[in-house]
């Protein structure tokens, strides 16, 4: 079979240095001390002008992290981690808080329109037509069409600017910096975080709860429909940092609101860490919406550097019928450790999870989600499509438990994997528990290569075949991809076409 | 808090190395197989496996085995009649075989003897720190059969090979090794009464062009522990299918431990477990395909009644070098009461591009409109319900194709209907 010899050629030949987002800016940085200890908690919280009970709650973190032991069930392979070798704060000096754009340093501006990422309220994003300032009141519940994307920029250990809060705020929605949030809103702070992530939860999230630095703050008011997409750039810049931010969504009765995250990072050698906890409430007919490119530097083609990326990101269902729903494109990181997860524990309550995981060169990705049912009639849905080239890994670990009291729960479950090459992996491990009889549950996984019989079907067409695996490739995400929010779906798209450059072009 | 405590050893953990202490004397054996003894009970004393052991994740072993019986020699228990009419019929009762037979083709040596004078040492392996079913079978085993079907035999006859126990304990072993082009249809039976504790590993060595039905039918009372290992390699173009049907004991692990490992072997596992009272079953499966070309299915059917727990795992290794690898699971459960729990962790681990594999799993109840379909024609609903999971569970065992293989076991399964039904 030439044409498969062909791919597989093809496939030796990429290069993950293919990395777009791997430039370095000198910025002027406050550093804190490297490693880890009480003082170094103190300083984080001291830097954020934390009240008492933040500072306390950190400590407690950081006492109980002392005692955890690292997770090694996950099927990645790592050198072991010098915690004491890392800068946990990092912030570009000339922002003790900046109120508008204009003093936010030129540099860190140029890094985003380096990225493609508008801070400038003015800016929407490319081929989407701006309405003429559109009225917040007219538009009322119905999609809002300006494309406009309110930007939270989350620089090394800070947020640099948020674009919008203004117009948002007429609206009731509160956007802003976690650090904000815990001075100008404590009382919301103090009510939901650590409530879906609690700091004991694992290794990494127990480590984040001591030393986060920042991270967004979003709270969506009783019946309010967030009039814009909201979204989150994550830019580590600094060397031997580590980012360890902290997002915390919530919504309220019949609220919604779409959300949307974005990370790079330079190219370098020495590999970073990245420990982030995400927090999702959803009250009573709440809907939230969460989507994530990742494109951490993944390392070169030997394998070299890149972003260890130990994530964990829960959604509480928490109100009858709320839903929330993930929707992930992973490219990234050349570890990637994460498990969106849904509680269901409303009534009638949906949990959804849609991911694409693409992994190339040395890449190690070991992915998936949770689905706990505990409410009554509760559904949630998992699509995964899994895409493994070069010398990678590609991981599905997904879980899937109706509790005693979860009756009718329902679950499908679907997650196939695409393996580019013959030095790479491809795993499902699914767990999936029933302890209420009630419950139906199914999984389908498939693995296969792109068959001769597919691509043979396009070329004949008259199409080249580098151009007939594209198609194919992007045939088998396309679940996923239509999940997404219609810019994202575009950057997506290309970002798979990055990844698996000079395997599928 | 540190939870890297010091093991604190269970009662059952203390029994099982202290009875070791004691029978060290009795246990047959030479130098080399007192060796493997040794480094078992070693294995034992370091704990057994607990939930946080990924093979072992949903049987926490240390936790479910709350007591080991004595070892009892006083016990009573008697052959049974052989599942398949004509077999050729081996038995062990309560751990110690009989004189063996003679059947053309076919050798039979009493397992005792080939630990006794060494010869078995060697096959005496371990897995791996996982492996607790094999570790503990190891230090204890006394006794089993051992079968060597020369080549090109079409046996016509079913072998037997039954391991009957009365409360105590009692470790088998029953390697059996088929010759090239050599046809066979065994059958494991599994059974006794009294809460015993009982460990069995069958070994299983198929030839170049073999082929193989191996049923296993494990019918322990309630009471029993039944801890399982049953471990195969198949040769170029060899043929096997494995039946398994639990329909019995309290904590039951049953695993399959399979190589794929010459090309255009063909792999198949059919499963059926009844669970019932306050029973936890657990099959767990293995299975490497280490050569290109060749196929595996594995089809597993499970029904859960009462406070049972059920556990099915699977784990299809498709290696770098093993293209053309065609490879499906399903398993399927019907959960039928409100205190029964089942958990399925179906994994695929493939590391070559050129590959077929696929595996499904579903948990549910009864399908309503199925119900609905018998009931609007008359049938009240508890015959409707027995009919449909019947339906469900002969599917499987119709598949087997050999009337006289298939109808004995449906008489199992309607014998356990009518207990538990």
């Amino acid at each position: 079979m030439p044409a498969v010899q062909e791919t597989i050629e093809q496939v030796r030949k990429i290069d993950v240095d293919q990395y777009k987002y791997g430039f370095e800016s000198f910025i002027e940085m406050d550093k804190a001390p490297k490693g880890l200890s009480e003082d170094i908690v103190r300083f984080i919280s001291a830097k954020k002008g934390e009240p008492e009970w933040m500072l306390e709650w950190r400590l407690g973190a950081y006492r109980r992290w002392l005692t955890l032991d690292e997770p090694n069930w996950a099927r990645v392979d790592y050198p072991k981690i010098d915690f004491q070798d890392i800068y946990y704060y990092a912030a570009p000096k000339s922002t003790p808080g900046p109120t508008s754009l204009d003093e936010v340093d030129p540099e860190i501006l140029k890094v985003y329109e380096k990225l493609g990422i508008p801070l400038r309220e003015q800016e929407i994003l490319a081929g989407v037509e701006k309405t003429v300032d559109p009225d917040l009141e007219e538009v009322g519940d119905n999609v809002y069409k300006s494309g406009r994307v309110a930007v939270d920029a989350v620089f090394d250990s800070v947020s640099v600017v948020t674009t919008f809060k203004e117009e948002l705020a007429k609206a009731g929605v509160i956007f802003c910096s976690i650090s904000e949030a815990i001075r100008e809103h404590p009382e919301l702070v103090k009510k939901y975080l650590g409530t879906v992530v609690p700091t004991t939860d694992n290794y990494y999230a127990t480590l984040n709860s001591a030393v986060f630095t920042d991270g967004s703050f979003v709270f969506v008011p009783k019946g309010v429909r967030c009039p814009m997409e909201l979204s989150t750039y994550f830019r580590i810049n600094e060397k031997n940092t580590g980012q360890f931010e902290r997002t915390l969504i919530i919504a309220e009765e019949g609220a919604y609101v779409s959300y949307l995250e974005g990370c790079t990072a330079p190219q370098r050698d020495e590999n970073q860490l990245h420990a982030a906890v995400v927090e999702l409430v959803a009250l009573d007919d709440a809907e939230i919406k969460y989507s994530t490119v990742q494109n951490w530097y993944p390392g070169d083609a030997q394998g070299k550097g890149g972003i260890y990326n130990f994530v964990t990101k829960r959604g509480d269902c928490r109100g009858d019928r709320s839903k929330i729903s993930w929707t992930q494109v992973e490219t990234g990181s050349a570890i990637t450790w994460k498990y969106p997860s849904c509680i269901l524990r409303g009534d009638d309550s949906r949990g959804e999870f849609y991911s694409i995981a693409v992994s190339n060169g040395y890449q190690q990705i070991d992915s998936g989600t949770k689905m706990i049912h505990l409410g009554k009639n509760t559904s949630s849905r998992i699509i995964s499509k899994g895409i493994a080239a070069g010398f990678s890994q590609n991981t599905y670990r997904g879980q899937v438990s109706a509790h005693r009291k979860a009756t009718n729960a329902r679950n499908f479950t679907q997650c196939d994997s695409l393996l580019i090459g013959n030095q790479c992996g491809a795993h499902t491990v699914p767990y999936i528990e029933a302890k209420n009889a009630t419950a139906q549950f199914e999984h389908e996984a498939t693995t296969s290569k792109i068959s001769d019989d597919q691509k043979f079907y396009v070329m004949q067409r008259g199409i080249p075949e580098e151009e007939a695996i594209a198609l194919i490739v992007n045939g088998f995400v396309k679940e996923v991809i239509q999940e997404l929010p219609m810019e994202f779906a575009v950057e997506a798209q290309k970002l798979i076409g990055i990844s698996l450059e000079g395997s599928v072009g | 808090m540190n939870m890297r405590a010091e093991i604190q050893r269970t009662p059952a953990e203390a029994a099982i190395v202290d009875a070791f202490g004691e029978r060290l004397s009795l246990l047959p054996g030479d130098g080399a197989v007192m060796v493997k003894r040794d480094d078992a009970i070693e294995q034992i004393k370091a704990g057994l496996p607990t939930r946080r052991v990924e093979s072992w994740h949903y049987t926490d072993l240390r936790r479910l085995l709350a007591s080991v019986p004595a070892f009892d020699a006083s016990a009573e228990a008697k052959p049974i009649a052989a599942l398949l009419e004509g077999s050729t019929l081996l038995s062990i009762v309560n751990g110690v075989s009989a004189a063996t037979p003679s059947v053309d083709g076919v050798t039979f040596q009493r397992l005792g003897d080939k630990l006794v004078d060494g010869s078995y040492a060697p096959a005496l392996v371990t897995y791996g720190s996982d492996d607790a079913v094999g570790a503990l079978n190891t230090a204890f085993v006394a006794d089993g059969y051992f079968v060597d079907i020369e080549a090109g035999t079409q046996l016509e006859k079913p072998i037997e090979l039954q391991n009957v126990q009365a409360g105590g304990q009692s470790h088998v072993r029953l390697p059996v090794r088929v010759g090239a082009g050599a046809k066979a249809t065994i059958v494991e039976r599994q059974t006794g009464e009294g809460a015993g504790l009982a460990s069995s590993v069958s070994q299983l060595l198929l030839g170049d062009d073999a082929e193989v039905l191996w049923l296993i039918v494990q019918d322990q009372p309630e009471t029993a522990t039944h801890l399982a290992q049953f471990k195969a390699e198949l040769g170029k173009n060899a043929k096997l299918t494995l039946f398994v049907m639990n329909a019995g004991g309290k904590l039951v692990r049953q695993e399959v431990i399979v190589k794929a490992a010459g090309e255009g072997a063909d792999f198949k596992l059919r499963g059926v477990n009844l669970l019932s009272g306050e029973s936890h079953v657990d099959v767990t499966m293995v299975l490497d395909h280490t050569v290109p070309h060749t196929s595996s299915t594995e089809v597993v059917r499970n029904v859960v009644t009462g406070r049972a727990k059920g556990v099915f795992q699977g784990r299809i290794n498709v290696h770098q070098i093993a293209q053309k690898t065609d490879a499906r699971m399903a398993c399927n459960t019907l959960l039928l009461s409100d205190d029964g729990e089942f958990s399925t962790k179906p994994e695929l681990e493939i590391f070559a591009d050129d590959v077929a594999c696929g595996h499904g799993a579903t948990v549910t109840e009864i399908d309503r409109n199925h119900l609905f379909y018998l009931m609007a024609r008359g049938v009240d609903e508890k015959t409707a319900r027995g009919l449909l999971v019947r339906a469900f569970l002969a599917e499987v065992i119709e598949e087997l194709e050999d009337e006289t293989v298939v109808e004995p076991l449906e008489e199992l399964l309607s014998n356990w209907f009518a207990t538990h039904g």
